[in-house]
């Protein structure tokens, strides 16, 4: 899996600006090579057409959300070993257990500063460092 | 429903009941059950018509309230409004939609600067205190940037408002207090999650430390 600074990342939102802001905080970061997709639908397609490195997804969006997301990530055989990023403004125990379970490799309560994101970045990194 | 004119004075009520009750008793006694299931009906209708007098009332005020809002471009524009609780909803849509547009505008002026800065940079050298307020400069625009988010964050408590008021519409015409009500999208998955916490108002949200100490504990 590539962890570079060049690795693929897709954000997913069903707000353009957040799309936009995270990645804006992304280019900050070094990262800049990104696409985007509004739904959980179309995000799938997204990772079925090309190759993807990092998903960062909101959780509430109409149509399929970021938890069915970070499911069909999970359930899939291709896509299984993505790392997932959830940056969401759904603050409740009960769901950033849901996350948990369901496979998240990160998770960041909106409103955020970049310092977090780029502090779970780094977490993430260190920990598919640590097992690849 | 009964719609004989309903007694006024409680002895009358008290009369009236009496009467229905003594009809029931005797349509019971012999086996009518056409007229003893009218006579339920109506004292059925008669326990419920407070209630459905109070929920048109609340109807009425709640359409009244909304009705003195200003009128949103989209209302205007083609000049019917049959629906005010619809309307209000089209209102809430309209402002997501313009703090979305500003928000947009504040990144491109953001994306610009950035870029300006860039050319600074490269024009010539800096001097110390000139370099370290391009630096500066540059970190005020990230947090700009970042300040946007607000805009999705209000978005989508706005969109939820909009949820429960077209629900409170559908309610409202399912009782036949809103005849030409749309009906309501059906409902998504994602509504039933909490949204965006309100300070003072959800106690049990969590911030970003409890949410990571809560994960490091589930080893993440």
């Amino acid at each position: 899996m590539n962890l570079s600074k060049d690795m693929r990342i897709l954000i997913v939102d069903d707000f353009s600006t957040m799309r936009r802001i995270v990645k804006n905080l992304l280019n900050d970061l070094g990262y800049t090579n990104t696409a985007e997709a509004d739904d959980g639908t179309t995000a799938l397609t997204a990772l079925h057409q090309s190759h993807f490195d990092f998903v960062v997804t909101d959780w509430n969006m109409p149509g399929m959300t970021g938890i069915d997301l970070l499911k069909a990530i999970r359930a899939d055989d291709k896509l299984k070993h993505l790392p997932v990023l959830m940056v969401t403004a759904e603050a409740k125990r009960e769901q950033i257990i849901d996350a948990a379970q369901a496979g998240v490799n990160g998770y960041i309560i909106k409103p955020f500063t970049a310092q977090t994101l780029e502090e779970k970045l780094a977490k993430i990194f260190e920990r598919f460092g640590a097992t690849a | 429903m009964d719609t004989a004119p309903a007694p006024v004075t409680p002895q009358e009520r008290r009369a009236a009941l009496v009467e229905h009750l003594r009809v029931a008793l005797d349509a019971f006694e012999r086996g009518d059950e056409t007229t003893l299931r009218q006579k339920i009906d109506t004292l059925v209708a008669w326990r419920a018509r407070p209630l459905v007098e109070g929920l048109r009332r609340l109807s009425r005020e709640l359409g009244d309230a909304l009705g003195n809002l200003p009128a949103p471009e989209s209302a205007s524009a083609d000049g019917v409004s049959s629906d005010e609780l619809e309307d209000a909803c089209a209102r809430l849509d309209h402002v997501v939609v313009t703090t979305e547009q500003a928000s947009h505008r504040t990144l491109d002026l953001a994306d610009r600067c950035r870029a300006l800065t860039d050319t600074l940079k490269t024009a010539g050298p800096l001097d110390q205190a000139q370099a370290q307020a391009v630096t500066e400069l540059r970190a005020n625009l990230s947090e700009l940037v970042l300040a946007q988010s607000y805009q999705d964050l209000t978005g989508q408590i706005i969109r939820r408002v909009a949820t429960i008021l077209r629900r409170l519409n559908e309610n409202f015409a399912s009782l036949g207090l809103k005849p030409h009500a749309e009906p309501a999208e059906s409902g998504k998955g994602a509504s039933d999650l909490a949204g965006p916490a309100v300070a003072n108002l959800d106690h049990d949200a969590f911030s970003q430390n409890d949410a990571d100490e809560l994960l490091s504990g589930l080893g993440l």
